[in-house]
């Protein structure tokens, strides 16, 4: 027996106080990472052209007070990266919690579960070969549409091959297998296709897309990831107390009243809509879901989702802004795909967590 | 609430598990559900909310189907607790019991409220505050049934609730239940628990109703052998109260 004490209500104070905390952090964040880079700008400099250009439409911008080249590079270049950082962050960490809520597992993220690996096969799709027949999708939409259905099917078929192998109930063993499974043929499309390829050029552009990077962030490239990532952000937030209930389990979660099938089908399609949205983009950047809640779950000591997801959003968009600061610095000019930074960091925290259930620790 | 099942057929991985069982919870009583491991009893009570297995047959609250009412409506008509309720997620007891305002229709009073007194009449208020994964198996399936209550329902259905739970609390929780004038139909595996707290009994076998009735009928000695291949029967002790005895033969072997 532990001791008795008001360990629920100092976690859910514990829980709100991280929210001005991380809210502060974060904005100390992306001003600081800004600044970051080949061409060194002062802290104080990133700082004076973001008020100026959010708050005085660019008054002091044209009075010659900032440098053009700064202005180019803090507004066009480096900000619309860190808001892309912090909106993949925001979108994979919660979509890693909303997944480990749903399949009740705690080492489910969009990466190890196939999502991640069949919105790459559907982006690559559309990049190499693109299909005529989607008139009203070119570019960068037929890429987030095949995205989405490369996503869909990933997960439905993970989700489907899992409770088959289990015997109609979801384990933690089949859902990996699943996975890895599902990943391995994603992959494999995706190889082949870039097999087929014909233009180095566009080859080249998907092995460097496949490893994750947000160097190609622009203002205009943020619109889609964007309403994706925010919508699906308000709508898991809202949803808390009904993933609370799907953590309870299928039979709980239905005898509280929750419709389970329709709300994991609901959520699945959710999850693949805001992975799309952002791999479309940036390539596979894996881990994040996976890492990002169970910090958070440490941090506030609680699981209940209402506080979860939000907080997940803000730290996973704290982790990428910082990732992504990282990643463009660490090698002067030449750039680390993020991909490669978010697996090292993640890699060895699967296994921490897997080693950590393999000797009884439960409490996730 | 009358809680009525009507030629329920389950089958599972190609073999029928519940063979066109018809039993009725009574209202306002306890109505048991006993049999040998396997018989289909968990299968059956599953059906109430279908959960896992799909089923034919009709299920009736109060005379109407619930085949056509939403997962939240029957929620705030029913209380359920599974055999292995639990998770393994952190949550606080308060948080758990909470979750049963999702269906629970009487709105008119604040969830603290509602959750405390679950949890008082469970005499589990003290470890509101406490994670759930720092109970027992016996305190969660107590914090489990308070969930239930919370919900507000007339109606309770349990799948073997007194396992984990010592002799005490055992007898704490049937005497809550039966004292609570819910209709509460159980699952149980204590031929004594049976025979002193149930109203009625249905004993199981194979995936059909060997026999029912009052205690005192349904487990008669021939009953008990032919469901559990064992000697005994339900009997009224010194003091007048029902309990079940065993004989000293009680294998039943020639």
């Amino acid at each position: 027996m532990l001791p008795v004490g008001g360990k629920g209500r100092r976690q859910n104070l514990r829980g709100l106080f991280l929210f001005p905390s991380l809210t502060a952090v974060l904005m100390v964040s992306a001003v600081v990472t800004i600044s970051i880079g080949s061409a060194d700008i002062p802290v104080s400099a990133v700082f004076g052209i973001l008020k100026d250009c959010l708050f005085q439409g660019g008054r002091e911008l044209e009075e010659g007070l900032w440098s053009m080249p700064h202005f180019q590079i803090v507004w066009n270049i480096r900000l619309p990266r860190v808001l892309f950082a912090a909106l993949c962050g925001t979108g994979l960490a919660v979509c890693g919690s909303a997944m480990q809520s749903l399949v009740l597992n705690p080492i489910a993220d969009p990466y190890i579960l196939g999502i991640s690996s069949g919105a790459s096969a559907g982006a690559a799709w559309a990049l190499l070969a693109p299909l005529p027949i989607l008139p009203f999708a070119a570019g960068q939409y037929q890429t987030t549409v095949m995205a989405f259905l490369g996503a869909l099917l990933s997960s439905y078929v993970v989700y489907f091959m899992a409770k088959m192998a289990g015997g109609g109930k979801l384990q933690p063993v089949t859902l990996l297998l699943s996975g890895t499974a599902v990943n391995a043929v994603m992959s494999a499309v995706t190889s082949f296709l870039i097999f087929l390829a014909k233009s180095p050029e566009s080859i080249a552009a998907v092995y460097n897309w496949q490893m994750g990077s947000i160097a190609s962030a622009q203002w205009k490239t943020l619109a889609l990831p964007a309403v994706g990532t925010m919508g699906g952000t308000v709508i898991f937030t809202l949803c808390g107390k009904h993933f609370n209930m799907m953590m309870m389990g299928d039979e709980d979660a239905q005898a509280l009243g929750l419709q389970v099938k329709v709300f994991r089908s609901a959520m699945f399609f959710l999850c693949s809509v805001v992975v799309a949205s952002l791999v479309s983009v940036t390539g596979i950047i894996g881990f994040v879901g996976l890492v990002v809640p169970h910090v958070v779950r440490l941090l506030s000591g609680t699981s209940d989702n209402r506080l979860i997801i939000p907080l997940c959003a803000l730290t996973g968009s704290i982790y990428l802004i910082w990732a992504d600061a990282f990643a463009r610095s660490a090698f002067g000019a030449a750039e680390i795909p993020l991909g490669i930074i978010t697996a090292f960091v993640g890699a060895p925290f699967f296994l921490f967590l897997m080693i950590r259930k393999s000797t009884g620790e439960n409490s996730l | 609430m009358k809680l009525s099942y009507e030629d329920i057929h389950v089958r599972l991985g190609g073999r029928e598990i519940v063979k066109g069982i018809s039993l009725t919870a009574r209202e306002g009583k306890v109505t048991g559900i006993l049999g040998p491991n396997g018989c289909g009893k968990s299968t059956l009570i599953k059906t109430t909310f279908d959960i896992c297995h799909p089923y034919s047959g009709k299920i009736l609250a109060d005379g109407k189907d619930t085949a056509g009412m939403g997962a939240k409506r029957l929620a705030s008509m029913i209380g359920y607790v599974g055999q292995d309720a639990g998770s393994m997620f952190d949550f606080s007891v308060a948080d758990v019991v909470s979750m049963a305002m999702y269906a629970r229709k009487d709105k008119s009073r604040p969830a603290k409220e509602v959750v405390h007194q679950a949890l008082e009449e469970l005499k589990m208020s003290h470890l509101a505050e406490r994670s759930i994964l720092s109970l027992s198996g016996g305190e969660r399936k107590l914090v489990f049934i308070a969930r239930a209550v919370a919900l507000g329902a007339d109606t309770l259905i349990l799948d073997e609730p007194t396992n984990h739970l010592d002799i005490r609390h055992q007898l704490f929780l049937l005497d809550y239940l039966k004292q609570s004038g819910r209709t509460v139909l159980i699952v149980l595996h204590d031929l004594r628990l049976a025979s002193h707290y149930c109203d009625w009994i249905y004993l199981l076998k194979d995936g059909r109703v060997e026999a029912e009735g009052t205690p005192l009928k349904a487990l008669r000695s021939e009953c008990v052998r032919q469901v559990f291949g064992i000697c005994g029967n339900a009997c009224r002790n010194q003091d007048g109260q029902m309990d079940f005895s065993l004989f000293s033969g009680k294998w039943g072997e020639e």
